[in-house]
């Protein structure tokens, strides 16, 4: 934490801040035993075991092939690592996305999920998948999410110009972004049945989000892109902050709004295109992370940023691990109990009683 | 006298749309039926009503696609889309809320609740009923839920149009939460089918479906049509209406209670149908206007006939056909974005 150097110091606000990294620090161990955890459930090893096969894996020990660790080594690597990781980094990439949103937008209901764009990137990757149709066919990876992309930005404009037109008033552009994700969900649904011979259950999960088909190689895109929105989004908290302030206090302190918002709603939704590519659309991450970080290290962006992608990650790994834990009873895709999670927290950000203005 | 002239000459006008509207159902109802894989032409699908009519069936596996297969289909479309639009007109005028219905307000969810914890349970809960029954009763049960969680927050804060949607369509999420891990962990349905009944289908149809939920919305239905008068004052705003002797809560209550209890019973036959209560309504409005009397059996033949025309679309998407909630999704939300923007531009809901 470089911050810390060029904050000049009260012992009290020492001491709070000091707590807040204390407790970042806290939530990253809490994330790493739970991926680990999540690792060893329902592969039939024990956690020990998972334990030394991940570690024998990194550090480069190699075992005889088919020897039994080698199976253990295969299975744990190929079969249950990459949906446990795609959850950690679709988990953190989401809750930063979410974090941005509610702060650009000064509307503590804003994410991905609730104002469509997460949908609109679905219906990007899906009609690149299904049609065929992509601006690149370089790296077909890359097309999908250029795709994602720009379908992405057309629920982002619209909301975005919906702010102008009637007004910043949250429950309005949330029930716009809400319209609209019901709108492009029966686009998907409508053009995976009527394009090709996909079934119902396919446009299914890739509404409701899913990270059971993840692999290896879905994963540097991804990984890449969110890292770099997280650095360059932790570089301009302090603009962030003073965005929640609202659009005139920010216009008094020198920022450039309009360019500094154009700026966030292209990272955002590069950001959601690349992850909503590989997993569908998952909901109520970015509601429920940094409300929860913000309730515990305060509204500061400059902690409220790492510490919601962590806590991101922790929830969505927890919600794979149940969701592949259940699957005794059935298939229940992550984003079901996502948004078993999710929905009674946005539930109550709607009726809580000042639900105003508290992003910050 | 010429005031009065004009003024039968509107209402001329607006019962020519209602009879307008009848007529396109029943046309449409025969079109529809000459829809699918099954190649038949309209007249067709008409020669084999009329014989099956008549008696004479001179191809009996025609008779059995149309008259068993499609014309139920049909049939209940028209009910549920009619259902559904009226509860949405009355919910509108009661609540003066025009994104109002029995969709976004999370009736149907709850109800759609209700319906696969019956189903999950079997019939263990509540052995005096049977089967369909005892679905509707727990559907009916459920639907209050919403309702009355939201009546609650109007009733005890100033709360605006919008929130008051936002927060039917935050317990829509919940529910088909809920709704999705019972019946997938319970009775393993497959996701398929998990999403057909979340979006709302009419592809389960058959005679046997019909009988109950027809005749307890024709009984509400009438019923509702009989309080037009209360409906109308309620529009005037809860303290007009108690000036005119209207008691505002007590009234609100009742209209929502039969309109839950009606949308229960065919959210249990068809799943979750979304945005058929705001299409008809507004739809309606634009002919006859606000006035109770023609809005509300215009409103509910408009969507009982959106319906059908949105479940012909369904049906010829796709190889196997679509669930109809998807098309009159696509329809609806535009329109429900385009109540949302003159909503905030005029005053007047607010």
């Amino acid at each position: 934490m470089t911050e810390i150097e060029h904050i000049s110091g009260k012992e009290e606000y020492k001491s709070t801040l000091s707590r807040k990294i204390l407790f970042l620090v806290i939530c990253l161990v809490v994330l790493i035993l739970t991926t680990v955890i999540s690792c060893s459930v329902g592969t039939g090893y024990e956690f020990s075991k998972t334990l030394e096969v991940i570690w024998d894996h990194l550090t480069g020990v190699t075992y005889e092939p088919r020897s039994p660790d080698w199976w253990a080594d295969y299975y744990i690597f190929n079969n249950v690592m990459p949906g446990v990781i795609m959850a950690l980094v679709a988990g953190a990439g989401l809750a930063l996305a979410g974090t941005v949103m509610q702060s650009m937008m000064e509307n503590p209901l804003a994410d991905a999920y609730t104002t469509g764009i997460s949908s609109g990137a679905c219906l990007g990757a899906v009609v690149a998948i299904i049609v065929g149709f992509s601006y690149s066919t370089v790296i077909s990876g890359a097309g999908i999410v250029i795709n994602a992309f720009i379908g992405s930005l057309i629920p982002a404009i619209i909301v975005i110009l919906m702010v102008r037109y009637i007004g910043n008033s949250p429950s309005t552009i949330i029930l716009i972004g809400t319209a609209l994700t019901f709108f492009f969900n029966s686009l998907v649904t409508l053009i995976m049945i009527t394009a090709s011979a996909e079934s119902l259950q396919d446009a299914y999960i890739w509404q409701v989000g899913s990270v059971s088909n993840a692999s290896w190689s879905d994963m540097p895109l991804m990984l890449v892109l969110t890292a770099a929105s997280a650095v360059l989004v932790q570089l301009s908290s302090s603009k962030l902050n003073i965005m929640a302030l609202g659009e005139k206090s920010a216009k008094s302190l020198g920022l450039d709004v309009v360019q500094f918002r154009m700026l966030c709603i292209i990272l955002t939704s590069v950001l959601i295109a690349s992850i909503i590519s590989f997993t569908g659309i998952i909901g109520f991450i970015g509601l429920v992370a940094p409300h929860m970080t913000r309730y515990l290290v305060g509204g500061d962006n400059k902690f409220v940023v790492p510490g919601s992608m962590i806590m991101g990650s922790t929830v969505l790994v927890l919600a794979d691990l149940i969701s592949r834990s259940l699957m005794t009873f059935g298939n229940i895709p992550i984003g079901v109990v996502m948004s078993f999670i999710g929905a009674p927290v946005f539930l109550y950000l709607i009726v809580r009683k000042r639900s105003h203005k508290d992003v910050f | 006298m010429a005031g009065k002239q004009d003024y039968y000459k509107m209402i001329h006008r607006k019962w020519i749309f209602i009879i307008i509207c009848a007529l396109l159902i029943l046309v449409t109802l025969i079109f529809s039926l000459s829809i699918g894989m099954y190649d038949l032409s309209f007249f067709d699908c008409y020669r084999v009503l009329i014989e099956h009519l008549t008696g004479n069936i001179t191809d009996p596996y025609a008779d059995d696609i149309v008259v068993f297969t499609r014309l139920p289909i049909g049939v209940f479309a028209i009910i549920v889309g009619a259902v559904l639009a009226l509860g949405g007109a009355v919910m509108q005028s009661m609540l003066r809320n025009p994104l109002a219905d029995p969709y976004t307000m999370g009736v149907s969810s709850g109800a759609l609740l209700g319906a696969s914890i019956a189903i999950v349970l079997g019939n263990g809960i509540m052995p005096l009923f049977s089967d369909p029954w005892i679905k509707i009763v727990m559907a009916f049960g459920f639907s209050l839920i919403p309702v009355a969680v939201i009546l609650m927050f109007s009733f005890k804060r100033r709360v605006t149009a919008t929130k008051i949607i936002l927060i039917g369509i935050a317990m829509m999420y919940i529910f088909s939460a809920v709704v999705q891990l019972l019946m997938i962990t319970a009775s393993e349905e497959t996701l398929a089918e998990i999403y057909s009944w979340r979006v709302g289908t009419l592809a389960l149809t058959t005679w046997d479906t019909i009988p109950i939920p027809l005749f307890i919305s024709l009984v509400c239905g009438v019923v509702l049509f009989y309080h037009h008068r209360s409906i109308n004052v309620m529009m005037a705003g809860p303290n007009s209406a108690h000036s005119m002797g209207v008691d505002p809560k007590r009234t609100i209550l009742i209209e929502i209670t039969i309109v839950s209890l009606m949308t229960a019973a065919v959210v249990c036959f068809t799943g979750t149908i979304g945005f058929v209560g705001l299409v008809g309504p507004h739809i309606a409005r634009l002919f006859v206007g606000s006035e109770s009397k023609h809005l509300l059996p215009a409103s509910a033949l408009f969507g009982g006939l959106f319906l059908l025309l949105a479940n012909c679309v369904a049906r010829v998407s796709g190889e196997y056909g679509l669930p109809v909630g998807v098309i009159s999704a696509i329809i609806g939300c535009p329109l429900f974005i385009m109540i949302l923007i003159r909503m905030r531009r005029k005053s007047a809901w607010k």
